[in-house]
């Protein structure tokens, strides 16, 4: 490697442009997410590298000069702190409900009940704030105590009913909060200095990357109801669900469209949970999922910005529907699909990332990595606009497999 | 037996369904004979998602059915009917992850196809499986898991199986998540599952059972 940190820098950001814009760039690039495989390559636990920032930066940067993608990323992405402080019931983090060496997990409850789908429609925001949120976080069981905002509407008569805030219930709540988003504020000072450390290595920062939403279905499923509560729900009171889907739906376009304006990212992505082969049929989807994800990413495109699903699970029944978004205007992200189904029938409506499968970098040997890496680029590969990355989380992948899986695509991805 | 209880709970009509119960009671039915008739609509529920009609819905809904017509029924039978099981399958999810769906999924189809089977739930530690290895005494193991790190611990449950002396007793499964040959080969266990259907393929295979 001959090239400077700058050269290196240009060419990468060119690659990955060019095949989010469905042209062929001069090779396929690789991108790759470390996460908790970083902490196993630092020896230490994922708890230490959650909670300590700049041993993770540290980590990274080695390793990224160790590997040379085109893009890496892996510390930030999900970190402990903002659930730790306020007493998150529906994660478990390294060293916070999991010994210190595990992966973060998720624990799917039910933290709206079945009967409060009018209440969450008519007002999702005092539902929100008065009933998801205490019981959601432990530090914020003080806003159940919360005043009833609306009545402000009284003008200076409604000021009084703001004294709620003085009670010692809220206030403490709103310490926590106080506490995260201190936490969030030294977060992102950080996150602009390593941005700008990465880019002096010569690794791009923010392309595909920014705000992070839910389908509108998975919105309520993943921390409302559950996916036991949702697939009774559809049963029994289909109207309600759709309902609410459709304010989940204007909450995210919002609140993405809001954060991206602010922070300048052009990407918006959206992490696919209930909507694929074997969970629900076709039918459900056609009712319950689709028309719903769908009119999101148009709300997204037609604010300017590209939705990058990462299309979980397998979705090869259903990859006919994804045709009908516009061309070129959203990217995909693959897990379990079979990626040359995808590239056949989307080839031509999206840019694809992703879908190597983990399981060959962690037990699978030289010889087998680079025969399917040489025919993943060979035909998902074919004409650009194809992504090489991962189906899943690193974590437990085999360093020189992944050395030899990056080296790989630098020989085959040649266009 | 009541064609008519059958095909409302295959064909999920709750209310109808447990009407319907309420009525077969009143009139004097054999409670056990309404449980049996609850086997047969499972059956058929588990043959419909097979055929990839139904989908984890229906199989949730049909589980909730169960469970509310059992309530109506268990308090007036006297002494429960135990079937005749066909194959013990032990299973569970493997230490270090937490989910249960797929195990779940895999462990009512393997009960409606008359397999008996017990589950040890999540993040089992290796040596729960070891030691209900020696005290259920499974003719198959299912070992379960979503994350990437539940290929190590599928690995570290199957060499501990082994050092007991416990590997050629049993067959061992697994499935979930991004699981395939290479993960299989890796941790060492006969055969890996894509879905809930190649599960009870396998432990049929192995035990020539099953109904």
């Amino acid at each position: 490697m001959s090239q400077s940190p700058e050269q290196l820098l240009a060419e990468r950001k060119q690659r990955l442009l060019d095949t989010y814009a469905m042209k062929q760039p001069d090779r396929v690039p690789i991108s790759i997410t470390l996460n908790y495989m970083l902490a196993r390559l630092g020896g230490i636990t994922c708890q230490e590298l959650e909670t300590n920032p700049d041993k993770a930066q540290e980590l990274l940067e080695k390793w990224a000069l160790h590997f040379q993608p085109d893009q890496i990323g892996g510390v930030g992405l999900f970190v402990s702190p903002p659930s730790v402080i306020l007493g998150d019931r529906q994660t478990k983090w390294p060293g916070f409900g999991l010994p210190p060496e595990q992966p973060f997990q998720f624990v799917e409850g039910e933290y709206m009940k079945a009967e409060e789908y009018d209440e969450f429609i008519e007002d999702p925001t005092n539902f929100t704030l008065r009933k998801f949120m205490p019981r959601a976080f432990k530090e914020l069981e003080g806003f159940t105590d919360l005043p009833r905002f609306p009545i402000v509407l009284l003008g200076y008569a409604g000021l009084n009913f703001l004294s709620r805030l003085n009670m010692p219930s809220v206030k403490a709540s709103l310490e926590a909060v106080e506490k995260m988003l201190q936490w969030y504020a030294d977060n992102a000072a950080r996150a602009r200095a390593n941005a700008q450390r990465m880019m002096a290595l010569g690794f791009p920062v923010g392309i595909g990357g920014g705000p992070l939403i839910m389908a509108p279905f998975d919105f309520i499923s993943d921390t409302l109801r559950g996916m036991r509560g949702i697939f009774l729900d559809i049963y029994r009171r289909p109207d309600k669900v759709l309902a609410a889907e459709e304010k989940a739906r204007h909450t995210c376009a919002d609140a993405a469209i809001q954060a991206a304006r602010t922070s300048g990212a052009k990407y918006v992505r959206i992490p696919l949970h209930r909507g694929s082969d074997g969970f629900m049929s076709i039918e459900q989807f056609k009712t319950f999922y689709w028309p719903q994800l769908k009119g999101l990413m148009l709300d997204l495109v037609d604010a300017g910005l590209t939705p990058i699903p990462f299309y979980e699970g397998i979705w090869d029944e259903r990859l006919e529907y994804l045709r009908e978004l516009p061309k070129g205007k959203t990217a995909g992200q693959w897990q379990s699909s079979n990626m040359f189904k995808v590239k056949e029938i989307l080839g031509d409506v999206m840019p694809h990332f992703g879908g190597f499968p983990v399981s060959l970098l962690q037990g699978g040997t030289p010889d087998q990595v680079r025969a399917y890496t040489k025919k993943m680029c060979e035909s998902v590969g074919k004409g650009g606009g194809f992504i090489m990355g991962t189906n899943t989380a690193m974590d437990e992948c085999n360093a020189e497999l992944v050395k030899v899986w990056i080296d790989a695509t630098k020989e085959y991805g040649v266009y | 037996m009541s064609e008519e209880l059958i095909y409302a709970i295959a064909d999920l009509q709750e209310e109808n369904a447990l009407a319907l119960t309420r009525q077969l009671l009143a009139s004097g039915t054999d409670p056990l004979t309404i449980l049996n008739d609850c086997r047969a609509a499972m059956e058929i529920v588990g043959k419909r998602f097979a055929a990839g009609e139904y989908f984890i819905p229906e199989l949730i809904l049909a589980g909730e059915m169960l469970k509310s017509i059992s309530a109506e029924v268990k308090p007036c039978i006297k002494q429960a009917a135990v079937a005749g099981k066909k194959g013990k399958v032990l299973i569970g999810t493997v230490k270090g992850d937490i989910h249960d769906l797929g195990k779940d999924i895999v462990v009512f189809m393997l009960d409606v196809n008359g397999f008996e089977v017990k589950d040890l739930g999540v993040d089992v530690p290796v040596q729960t499986f070891v030691d209900s290895i020696k005290s259920f005494q499974p003719d198959v193991v299912g070992l379960s898991g979503l994350l990437t790190i539940a290929y190590t611990s599928m690995k570290e449950t199957v060499d501990a199986i082994a050092a007991a002396g416990l590997r050629d007793n049993v067959k061992i499964m697994i499935g979930g998540g991004t699981v395939d040959d290479q993960v299989r080969r890796f941790a060492g266990a006969d055969a890996f599952g894509k879905d809930a259907m190649a599960a009870v393929a396998l432990a049929r295979q192995w035990t020539n059972g099953g109904m």
